[in-house]
This record gives structure tokens, sequence and C-alpha cells, in this order.
């Protein structure tokens, strides 16, 4: 029996250690890249990047890496990043926040102390950005942020910190304004929110724009994440509202549809913002996320170009080469954080690296620029409730069709009008 | 009225979910007196392994149920004796030794997941996915109904086993007394192995269903971990009626805070009411835990 047994345990631990080394051998592939030691002189611009690379949000977070390294590898295959006469390559450094404020906070402070990053591109989330922001203070690091859009990290007036997005309370009310210019506005609204930084930023502004537009909003829940919907959707189909607006990500934002459907609940249209445009909530839900409405500040088929990647469609094309994935406002927003940072280290004629004096120039620099990009124009507030947000772009009102981001309002700039009410779940 | 039906059919199909998983975790903690944090992540290996074989089989995920259920008893059982060791460590503190190594077991098993399979969320597809059910103009997701009628169903048949079969009875005898059970002549490790295989076969089953009503991710079982502890605590340690009260009660109380007083407090008032249950009822709400 002894014997039988630690063959057992030793078939047991032989797959345990299998799983062990499997995880040990990629965690090292992956990063890799981020092992460089640090030396006072280099050629090169050392960029660390804080996301979410495991956690609640990692889907998220991999949208925002998809946007930094295509912004790397761009700057890279043209030579690098061109001060004076010369360019510099840059090499990007990871760190995961993994999805938590604290490691978030953590990681910047890694970042900053033993790797002595440049400059930093900020997370995907809002909530480990307002954690990440004060260690940049602390330190006199700059970070621009290609996705967090709580309006609440620039009500905070960071000095270091910046971001390429508009924040949600200038965006999330595009959608309901838009139906309400229809013939036949919605009534009654229900909105439903998660309780972190931007999503629930996210549900205030389809409250608030609800109420402006004159809707009545019969049920407004922020909830904590992990939630489930079900009891909720089922007391709102008793409601009977008009538009189910909902502030989340893409998972919380799949299993609403998920569970209307499931629930027999179909109301006259489902507002969300972002996360719609994600090829998980398209795959997941096919049809039954056709007509969901959104926000969108970018959309992969704008007719705007720069010199660094050319047009957004060749921008599309990049992205989907490299990572099979058609890009999206966040990845974009990434992107072009890079082209900011770029144009301000030529205007200061900064070389790697960087001295607290110089970092202190970046910022002063990047308050300045003012550049046209494949993503829009970049010029970040300097006073105001959007300190140092890229508040210049306008806000697309957005409905799905067929995993396609349609621009449906506002009237100067859509491409189709919007549908509304939307055929129900089995009509399509 | 309506809402108020609605209201309580979604509770008992919540609850349905939380009560297989809480009567394995439930009963594994009273035998073998180790919490196990990973309980999330057999949830979430349950899942991934239906989403899996249904992919290269394009059978049902339902149909795979039982297959996953043996697969996975197979697993605990030949992975429990390396707990059974960390745990026997001379000189340590047997509880805190179980917590740390299957705290340690649950990151690494949500580590390897998100390294293997990537972040993106994946969709489990069953028969049941597209249809719900009317109960008296009450409208029911086919696959939560599913998910509760099977519960009940294998709650049912595990309770005939613990007190109609003799291996039961000796299940239950190491759960009361471990000591006392070893002096009648129960080997101890056997009904551990044996209980711990229950366990892992009824939990990753059980992910089968999470995964098809919500979605498949690595991680996905993080919120069931809470909860079952949630159940265990309310329900009395290593109490098999209890965990199955307190599952029914978690749903209902989800289910009722979510629509009556507002889904932001869902979680305040549950481990509020967790808490009292422990400074009043310490032995659980049937007071038959220890």
């Amino acid at each position: 029996m002894f014997k039988k047994l630690s063959i057992m345990r030793g078939l047991a631990l032989l797959a345990i250690s299998g799983l062990f080394l499997s995880l040990v051998g990629c965690g090292s592939a992956s990063t890799g890249a981020g092992s460089g030691a640090s030396t006072e002189a280099r050629d090169y611009y050392k960029v660390g990047v804080i996301t979410s690379l495991s956690g609640a949000e990692v889907y998220g977070g991999n949208v925002t890496k998809y946007g930094y390294e295509l912004w790397a590898d761009a700057v890279n295959k043209k030579g690098g990043i061109k001060v004076g006469d010369k360019s510099y390559q840059v090499k990007l450094i990871y760190a995961d926040d993994q999805s938590d404020p604290t490691a978030g906070a953590n990681a910047a402070e890694r970042l900053i102390t033993s790797e002595k990053v440049d400059f930093i591109l900020g997370p995907y989330t809002s909530g480990v950005t307002k954690a990440v922001a004060p260690i940049l203070d602390k330190y006199k690091v700059p970070m621009i942020t290609g996705s967090a859009e709580s309006p609440t990290i620039w009500t905070q007036k960071f000095a270091y910190t910046f971001g390429t997005i508009p924040a949600a309370d200038l965006t999330a009310n595009s959608p309901l304004d838009t139906l309400a210019k229809l013939p036949n506005p919605p009534k009654t609204v229900a909105v439903l929110g998660v309780n972190d930084a931007f999503s629930k930023a996210v549900a205030e502004a389809f409250k608030a724009s609800a109420e402006k537009k004159g809707m009545k909003v019969v049920k407004y829940d922020v909830v904590p994440a992990g939630t489930d919907f079900t009891p909720l959707i089922s007391a709102i189909k008793q409601l009977n509202p008009d538009v189910l607006a909902v502030g989340g990500h893409e998972t919380e934002h799949m299993q609403v549809i998920k569970g209307s459907k499931s629930l027999g609940f179909m109301p006259k249209a489902f507002v969300m913002h972002y996360g719609i445009t994600t090829p998980d909530f398209i795959k997941n839900t096919g049809k039954d996320g056709d007509y969901v409405y959104g926000a969108a500040v970018w959309t992969p088929d704008l007719k705007l170009k720069d010199d660094l990647f050319g047009t957004v469609q060749d921008y599309v094309k990049a992205s989907k080469e490299k990572f099979n994935a058609v890009p999206d406002y966040t990845q974009a927003g990434c992107s072009a954080t890079g082209e900011a940072f770029s144009a301000a280290l030529a205007k200061i004629g900064a070389k790697p690296p960087l001295s607290e004096q110089q970092r202190e120039q970046l910022v002063k620099a990047l308050e300045q620029i003012d550049i046209q990009t494949f993503y829009g124009p970049i010029k970040f507030a300097t006073d105001g409730n959007w300190y140092h947000d890229n508040v210049g772009l306008k806000a697309l009102t957005i409905q799905m069709l067929n995993g396609d981001q349609l621009v449906v309002g506002p009237n100067d700039m859509k491409a189709k009008d919007p549908v509304y009410p939307v055929p129900a779940f089995n009509a399509r | 009225m309506g809402l108020f039906m609605q209201t309580t059919v979604n509770g008992i199909l919540i609850g349905g979910i939380f009560i297989t998983i809480a009567v394995g975790f439930s009963i594994s903690y009273g035998v073998m007196h180790i919490v196990d944090f990973a309980v999330g992540e057999w949830i979430m290996l349950g899942a991934f392994t239906a989403f899996w074989l249904n992919q290269y089989t394009k059978i049902d995920p339902l149909l795979l149920i039982p297959f996953i259920a043996l697969f996975f008893a197979l697993v605990g059982y030949l992975f429990q004796p390396i707990i059974q060791k960390v745990v026997n460590i001379k000189h340590r503190s047997a509880a805190m030794m179980a917590l740390a190594f299957t705290f340690g077991l649950s990151t690494l098993l949500r580590g390897s997941a998100l390294t293997l399979w990537g972040f993106n969320n994946r969709n489990l597809v069953t028969m049941l996915s597209e249809m719900n059910v009317n109960l008296f103009g009450i409208t029911v997701p086919a696959i939560r109904a599913a998910a509760t009628v099977f519960s009940i169903f294998v709650t049912a048949a595990f309770a005939f086993f613990l007190y109609r079969t003799k291996t039961g009875i000796t299940i239950r005898a190491a759960a009361e007394d471990k000591t006392v059970a070893g002096l009648m002549g129960i080997d101890g490790h056997r009904i551990s192995r044996l209980v711990y295989a229950i366990y892992v076969g009824l939990t990753a089953m059980s992910g089968v269903f999470i995964g098809s009503i919500f979605s498949v991710f690595p991680d996905m079982g993080l919120r069931y971990t809470a909860f079952a502890f949630f159940v265990v605590v309310a329900g009395g340690m290593g109490s098999f009626s209890g965990a199955i009260v307190a599952g029914l009660l978690l749903g209902l109380i989800s289910s009722f805070v979510s629509v009556y007083v507002g889904g932001a407090y869902v979680f305040l008032i549950l481990f509020f009411i967790l808490y009292l249950i422990l400074v009043f009822l310490p032995k659980g709400i049937l007071g038959k835990g220890w």
C-alpha cells in the first residue's frame, strides 16, 4: 500500500512540476524584454509601460499593450525618435499592475527606481492611473495614458500625468444625445454601472445626459464588480424602460446582453461605452451584440493620417498583421501617446537618458504641443477640470453591426442613420 | 407580486449554482480540515476543460459533465496526498500550511491558465443557452433552471451516498471525529483522498454550468472562492444540510437585496449577515457545524 501510494505521489508531483515549468518558461519569455540592466550611458530611450497584464482587466490591458507596441515598432522601424541630428531607438519595459491600483503604484515605483525609465506609457484602468499619478509626481517622471477615461483623474491636477482620450464625461453623453434627436426619442432609461473609476463615471454621465434631454431615469444602480446581473435585469424588465444604459467593460457588457436575452428582456436599445468594439464582445455576443450603441472618439474608418503610421487604414493593417485585431479607440489612443512624447522630446532636444531637469522640461513641452496625428489632434488642456487631458477630440456615437462600428452621430459626422428601436434578439 | 415571485425564483436559481460547490467544499473541510482557497480555480478548470473538449469534439458541454466530473475526481484523488504532505509537516500549524498551500495553488492555476489560454473571454454554448422557460408567467433562463435541477439531483445523490452507504457513513464518521473514527478502524487517509476527489469532481462539474451562464476566463473562479467561504461559515463548518441552506440563503439575499435595496449593497449586506451569524450562531444557521 505504501509503495503504491508513493508512486501516486510521484505522479502527482510530476504533473504539478510540469505545470510549474510551463508557467515559469512562458513567464520569463514574456518578460524577457524588460530585463536589461540599467546603465547611465545608453543611446536608447527606456520607456516604462504600466498596464493590466493579469487580473480582472487583463483583456483591456492587452489592448493597451498592442497600442504601445505598435508605436514602438513603427518608431524603431524609422530609426527611432529623432532628436537633433540623431535618432534614438525606444525600448519598452513592461510592468504588470495586476488590475490592482496598489500593485500599479508598486510597479511604477519599481520602473522608476530600479529600471530608471525615461518616461512612462500609462495604465489601462482609471483606478490604477489614479494610484500611479502621485508616484510620478513624487519622482518627476512624465506619463501619458492612452486609455484611462475617468474625469476624476484630471480634476486632481497631477503635474506629470497626461491622457490622449477625452474623459468619459465628455464622451458618454453622445449616444443618448443622438437618440434624443430622433423623431421618436426614448422616454425612459435604466442605468446600470460597475463600481470602478471609469464605469461609474460613464454611468453618471449616462444618467446626467438622459436627465438633461428630458428622459426619465427609472433605475440607477452602481454595483460592485463581479455582481450577478440577473436579478437586476429582472427588476429592470418589470420597469420596461426604452433604453438600458450600462457603464462597464466588455465582460459586463457581454453578461448584460446574455442575461437580457435569457430573461427575454429587449429594450428599444442598449447603450454602452467602451468594450463593445473589442473582438471578444463581437465574437462572443454574435448577432446579439448587433445594434448596441456606444461612444468612441476614433473609429477604424476615419480619414486621418500622420508621418509615423500613415493613414488610419495603414494603422489598422499593421494591427491586423501583428495582433490579428482590429484596433479600437483605446488601442489607437495608446499608439498616439508615443507620438506626443516624440514631438515633445524633439522640441527640447533631450537625448537619453533623461535627467530630472530634462523630465521637467519634457512636461512643459508636452503642455505646449499641438500636433495632428492619425488619431486626431493632440493638445492637452493646461487648466480647468480636465487638466492635462486631450479634450479636443470629438465624441462619436457608434452602433455595432456585424462586428463593425458604424458612426451614427453627431449629424455632421454620421456614416449611417441610427437604427431605433432596434430589432429584437430573435428577429435578426 | 410578479416582481416578488421573480426575485424569489432568481434567488433560488443563484443559490442552486452554489449548492453543489458548497456541499463539496463543506464536506472536504469537515474531513480534511483544509480550507481550499483554490475552489474557484477548480471551477475555472472545469469550465475550460468543457470549452476545449467542446471545441474539438463538438459534443454539447452539458453531455460532457459526467466525463469532467470523473476526470477531475481523478485529478483530486492524485493530488490530495500532496496537500496532506504539506499539512503534515512537523512543527507547523496545519491550518496555516493548508491555507498558504492552497492559496499558492490558486495563484499558480490562475497564472497558468492566463499564460496558456490567454485573457480572452470565451463563450461556452450549450443546447440550453438560447432557451428560456416560462413558469407561472416568470421567465427563467433554461440553463440556470437546468443548473439548479441538476444541483438538487447531484446533492440528493450525494446525500444518499453519505447517509445510506457504508463508505458514506465512514466519511461522516471521519468528519465528526477523525481520531475516534481512526480508533474504530477507519483509514483516515483513504477517506480524505476520496472526499477530496469527490469535492474536486463536483466543483469542476459546477464550472461547466457557471461557464455557460456567464463566460469562461482565467479569473472566473475568484468570486466563488469568497462565496464558498460565506456558505461554509454560514452553514456551519463541515455541515452538509447547513451548506445547502446557506447556499439558498446566499442566492435569496443577493437577489432580494439587488432588487429591493440596490445592487451596490449586495456584498455589504451579505457579509454583514455573515458577521452576525458568526457572532450569534457560531455553529452555523442550523447549529450543526463546529
